[in-house]
């Protein structure tokens, strides 16, 4: 299988800058990011669904993805499924805290906002341990604060790899695509020898779920691409 | 802007790197400390969802961007909502000004990081005010 960035945990934070509630969003993420469950999970900046290019709209797609909003307008959520796809989970401070908890300022959290993000946090690094099936006899790689500062990261322009193709009149963005076709090429795996076809079809279809009946028109476009990915890396 | 027009202010929501912090800081600090009462940060995470409130309140204020990055998410978010930009910052232009400044962290800025967060809320400060002489 083509060598793909290692799968994580996707953690959407609203980041609601008007709000206390959105602070919590985002340090709970960052709380996770840096010190919870650093090799785990990736983030990215909500707003790169639209502003950003296609990999970063296939975010979660290829990470099982865990929102967390600051109110019930779910900002995060709602523009994750809107723009890339349905989260694995969505959590929202105010189910956590209630409707009128006062957690400090939007620029200063309070003890109470502290807290929040505590225990927000704790609750996205145990979907993270759920969604990537970590058996509770499974030591984990950072229980507790480290000794030295990690330095969080987030996603933002290392994004999936993905082709559109035009199928059928539309054009679906399909992950992985480019890697699959660039361990092909240097396999020696030829467009049009015998059972690349199928050898590229059954690749993809790992990583994009692929309608059956769509399968031949699908087969053909990948073909196609494959073939001028291969021109142009030999001209 | 006149004197009784507030300036909306939207900065990144830059979660994995310093600058997104010095931005949002640096809404903070303009908002807060500097120009008190003339002026409002509004959530991207809104203008993303289209919401329709917020849109229509970047379309009747002057509204300052800040981003963080190159990909310019805010101000690209601001214009597609049909609001009227009347600057727009870029955190590394200001650091690129400011070069001796080592910023860093992200949930807790060094205070570089919050010193350059003061420079660019003092240049969003003079922009807010440019424009306010210019409307009067």
């Amino acid at each position: 299988m083509p060598e793909l960035p290692r799968k994580k945990v996707g953690i959407v934070a609203c980041s609601g800058e008007e709000r206390a509630e959105g602070t919590v969003t985002r340090l709970a993420a960052l709380k996770v990011l840096e010190l919870l469950r650093p090799d785990d999970m990736v983030t990215i900046c909500l707003p790169l669904f639209l502003a950003g290019g296609e990999g970063d709209r296939a975010f979660a797609r290829f990470h099982p993805t865990v929102t967390v909003d600051g109110c019930e307008k779910r900002c995060a959520a709602r523009a994750t499924e809107q723009f890339s796809a349905r989260p694995a989970a969505a959590l929202v401070v105010t189910d956590l805290v209630g409707d009128h908890a006062q957690l400090g300022s939007a620029r200063r959290l309070n003890d109470a906002g502290s807290r929040a993000v505590r225990v927000l946090a704790q609750q996205l690094a145990d979907w993270v341990d759920a969604l990537l099936d970590r058996r509770d006899d499974q030591p984990l790689r950072q229980t507790a604060e480290p000794s030295a500062a990690v330095e969080a990261a987030c996603a933002c322009g290392s994004g999936i790899p993905v082709l559109t193709l035009s199928v059928g009149g539309e054009r679906p963005t399909l992950i992985a695509v480019p890697l699959i076709f660039k361990q092909l090429h240097q396999q020696g795996r030829r467009p049009g020898a015998d059972g690349v076809a199928a050898e590229l079809l059954g690749l993809v279809r790992i990583y994009n779920p692929i309608p059956e009946a769509e399968v031949p028109v699908y087969q053909a476009a990948l073909e196609r691409e494959y073939a001028d990915f291969c021109r142009r890396k030999e001209e | 802007m006149n004197r009784n027009e507030r300036v909306l202010v939207v900065p990144c929501s830059g979660i994995g790197k310093a600058y997104g912090t010095i931005g949002r800081e640096a809404a903070y600090g303009l908002v807060e400390e500097l120009r008190p009462g003339r002026a409002d940060v509004v959530a991207l995470s809104l203008l993303v969802l289209g919401d329709e409130e917020t849109r229509a309140r970047v379309q009747a204020a002057p509204v300052i961007t800040i981003d963080g990055c190159k990909l310019a998410c805010a101000s690209k978010m601001v214009a597609q909502s049909g609001g009227k930009i009347v600057h727009a910052a870029n955190v590394l232009d200001t650091h690129r000004r400011h070069r001796g400044l080592r910023p860093k962290g992200v949930s807790r800025l060094n205070s570089d990081g919050e010193q350059l967060a003061r420079v660019l809320a003092e240049e969003l400060a003079a922009a807010a005010d440019v424009h306010s002489r210019e409307e009067a």
